[in-house]
């Protein structure tokens, strides 16, 4: 068995199984925590993570002047997200736990715990079996640049690091409103957030330390410290303004909080593009496959050109062509599976744009094997699809295309003689976007991460969108 | 009680308009009682059955030409008249018959005719019918007695034979030809068991040594199929082994490209590894984190103790200008209690001219850093 008796591919189901199962992360994980706890036994050691199997379990760090609602946020995500707070009280109020004892004592006198004890506490906790299986959320703890580096250096780094942040006048204000339920410990505000029950709203009381005086002074001790911390952790630190509604917050904390991080793993993108006529498809699968070295696979284009070189299938197709009839399912299928099982486009990654134009189409697409890893859909409103297109002049003499509104013909002469082609006439168009966006729904449904972009911008604008949207890993879907 | 079986066809009948009424023929009951009624009357026991042909309601011969209508009413008179002509046509006619009939001439006078026999027999005419009277009547109101039992009459007659002994055959002579028979058919039933004896053992024989070619024939077959199974079975341990080979040779391929697969996938993973690692913060630049670590709290301390110095002195400067001008000051009202106000301009350039430059010199040892 050589390479010229039985030539070897590497058959691409591999790539998409590494792909959707995200072998790469996976073993990224492994081999760092390998790498930070070098154990004796290796192989136990990676067996024991990978049947723990907890890479994408929270790890969020949140920071945040007092008053921001770094507390109420934290524990949101907590209950969303299923995870563990962790706070210094938590740390304290721990039982069975020698470290915690000391630390109470020590804070009770000295009103303070010293670097080291917070950040074994806090690394005693983090081992525990609750945290590794279902993540933690650490509220407020890295607080100075020293618990940073003792932290970073013990190997527990955060996924996430949530600030918030907000002008100092809003928070001293606001923290003259806060009020602590005792029972439960949950914080409510006087304006923001009070409590509907009544019982709640008796039981309410004001902590200490919330005087004006007294949150300037904290305020100060914060800035002076964050600014320190900040650039620890410089590609996962994301700044919310605390400024705003505390839903509002929530839900930014929380879309990051789910996104994943741009990793290395080796990705070959099989994008489609679906959007109404006139949307920019083409030009932008032109632009992809010249920044990324895809192919460019326009199905119309491709029938066209089966037509032409004459081959067997372009035979079958022609008659559909001549009588102006749209070309059965089973014929382009065909077309198309074979153009994507070619080598280039199995290396390279391809752009697919204009086929499945309903859901019988997307199904027959997925059951052949081929089903896109990134889905756009372009939104572009009726009136600027008609602008484009309706507007659109061919120059009979040069054959140069001219855009009476964005590439006007340079002089009268040539505009007078410039002609439109048939098929852009608002009719058609209307037609065209009709039928589009009749198939829409099912095939947003039946997409579920597609990824829609506004295309109503200028191209290059849109062009960036669409390069976020493939080089970022997909988010997943907000509950 | 009549019990009369019609058989009505309403249907038929109503289809087509008109009414029929069809019975079954049925014989005419007769109300005569014969006998007195018997207490116990069995229901609907045999009726009495009248004897049509005795039955005045019963029209005897032709029914075609009766004369109908007026039966029991009057006469019609057109008809009784014409039955008179009829009757008075028919006596003018026979009287012209009689009148030309030959008849013997009428007797002579004196004389009368008589009519005498003239056969060998004397007959008697007599016109007179024998009439005999008749009765007959049963018991009056007697039961009636029950049917008797009918045992027809024993016809033929009875006749009576007794056969003696020797009278019909001699039984020696007669039973020889039996007996020949007998015997000889016993003995040819023997005949015929020794040969079906014979046959059975020749059969016998016969199957016994065809037994023995079909063993022989079956131990061939069974030699065959063998055989058969070993060449069979040669062939799929044949094809197993195949089977395996190509198997381990897809399994290997398989093996080969998903090798190079990860090997190039995860070309990149340690450098991302490493780069992650220092992103999170857990590999760090020693030199820096040592100055960081080290050096600059130390820096810190060290400026701090330098202020602190600095403003320890400063603070005990101010305690000394502060006592010195107390002292002052507490000099000064002391003189002013003992001398008045002309000393007032000394009091207040002496301590200065004198302090300051001793001031100063004091001061002058205190550490600079």
């Amino acid at each position: 068995m050589d390479a010229t008796t039985a030539p070897h591919l590497i058959p691409p189901e591999m790539l998409q199984y590494g792909e959707d199962n995200h072998i790469f992360e996976m073993m990224q994980n492994m081999l760092e925590q390998v790498l930070i706890h070098q154990p004796e036994d290796p192989i136990t050691f990676m067996i024991n993570h990978l049947r723990r199997n907890n890479d994408s379990v929270p790890k969020v760090v949140i920071l945040g002047p007092p008053a921001s609602g770094k507390t109420t946020i934290a524990m949101w995500l907590c209950k969303h997200l299923n995870s563990n707070l962790i706070t210094k009280e938590n740390l304290l109020e721990k039982e069975f736990s020698q470290m915690a004892k000391e630390a109470k004592r020590h804070y009770e006198i000295y009103k303070r715990i010293p670097n080291s004890m917070l950040i074994s506490l806090v690394q005693e906790r983090l081992n525990e079996d609750d945290c590794l299986r279902r993540g933690w959320i650490l509220d407020g703890i890295p607080e100075r640049r020293e618990q940073v580096l003792m932290i970073q250096t013990v190997g527990l780094a955060p996924r996430h690091v949530i600030v918030l942040n907000a002008p100092d006048t809003v928070l001293i204000e606001r923290n003259m409103g806060k009020r602590i339920d005792p029972d439960t410990g949950e914080i409510y505000h006087t304006t923001f957030d009070w409590p509907p029950e009544p019982e709640i709203q008796n039981r309410l009381i004001e902590p200490e330390g919330i005087s004006e005086i007294e949150t300037a002074k904290r305020l100060l001790e914060y800035h002076r410290n964050i600014i320190r911390i900040l650039p620890s952790y410089p590609k996962i630190l994301k700044t919310i303004s605390a400024d705003q509604p505390c839903v509002d917050v929530f839900y930014q904390a929380l879309t990051y909080v789910q996104t994943g991080h741009r990793c290395n793993a080796p990705f070959t993108p099989k994008v489609l593009l679906c959007g109404p006529l006139g949307s920019g498809k083409s030009l932008q699968a032109a632009l992809l496959a010249q920044r990324y070295g895809l192919v460019d696979i326009c199905c119309g284009q491709l029938l066209k050109e089966a037509v032409a070189a004459k081959s067997s299938l372009g035979e079958l197709i022609q008659p559909f062509f001549e009588k102006r009839m749209t070309v059965p399912d089973s014929i382009i299928t065909k077309a198309l599976a074979e153009r994507l099982s070619q080598q280039d486009c199995i290396q390279k990654g391809w752009v697919l744009h204009g086929f499945p134009r309903d859901l019988d189409q997307a199904r027959i697409l997925t059951s052949m094997g081929y089903s896109p890893n990134r889905v756009f859909f372009l939104n572009v409103p009726l009136d600027s699809i008609l602008e484009r297109m309706t507007l659109r002049r061919t120059d009979p003499v040069t054959g140069e295309r001219f855009h009476l509104m964005y590439k006007p013909p340079p002089t009268i002469e040539v505009q007078a003689r410039l002609l439109q082609n048939p098929r852009d006439s608002e009719e058609h168009i209307r037609l065209q976007t009709d039928l589009f966006y009749r198939n829409c729904g099912d095939l947003e449904q039946y997409y579920e991460r597609a990824i829609t972009v506004n295309g109503d911008q200028d191209p290059y604008t849109v062009f960036e969108y669409i390069e976020s949207g493939i080089i970022n890993p997909l988010p997943k879907k907000v509950t | 009680m009549a019990s009369a079986m019609t058989d009505r066809n309403p249907r038929a009948a109503e289809a087509s308009g008109t009414y029929t009424y069809t019975s079954r023929p049925r014989a005419v009951p007769c109300q005569r009682r014969r006998y007195r009624d018997s207490l116990l009357q069995p229901a609907d026991e045999p009726l009495n059955y009248g004897n049509i042909m005795y039955d005045r309601r019963v029209i005897r011969g032709n029914t075609y030409a009766l004369p109908t209508g007026q039966v029991p009413g009057q006469p019609d008179p057109l008809e009784l008249q014409r039955q008179q002509q009829a009757r008075r046509r028919a006596l003018a006619r026979k009287r012209a018959q009689e009148q030309l009939r030959p008849r013997t001439p009428e007797p002579v006078e004196g004389r009368k005719h008589v009519d005498v026999q003239t056969e060998l027999y004397l007959e008697e005419i007599a016109d007179r019918i024998v009439e005999v009277d008749m009765e007959c009547q049963t018991d009056a109101f007697l039961d009636r007695p029950p049917t008797p039992l009918f045992i027809p009459a024993k016809t033929g007659k009875d006749v009576a034979t007794q056969i003696l002994e020797g009278e019909l055959f001699d039984f020696d002579l007669e039973v020889k030809p039996m007996l020949q028979v007998l015997v000889g058919k016993t003995i040819e039933q023997a005949l015929l068991e020794v040969m079906e004896e014979e046959e059975l053992a020749n059969l016998r024989a016969n199957q016994y040594a065809y037994e023995e070619i079909r063993n022989v024939e079956l131990a061939e077959v069974q030699r065959l199929e063998e055989q058969e199974r070993r060449h069979r079975e040669e062939k799929e341990r044949r094809k197993r082994q195949q089977w395996e080979i190509i198997h381990k040779h897809n399994e290997t391929s398989q093996k080969i490209s998903a090798r190079a697969f990860a090997q190039r996938y995860l070309a990149d993973l340690l450098p991302s590894v490493f780069d992650s690692l220092r992103n999170s913060g857990y590999f760090y630049d020693p030199i820096e984190r040592d100055i960081e670590i080290g050096f600059l709290p130390w820096l810190m301390n060290q400026v701090e103790k330098t202020m602190e110095h600095s403003v320890v002195g400063r603070t005990v400067l101010d305690m000394l200008i502060r006592e010195v001008v107390e002292r002052r000051l507490n000099n000064y009202e002391k003189k002013e209690d003992t001398q008045p106000s002309m000393r007032s301009d000394d009091v207040y350039s002496g301590p200065d001219t004198m302090t300051d430059p001793s001031g100063y010199k004091f001061f002058q040892g205190q550490p600079s850093p």
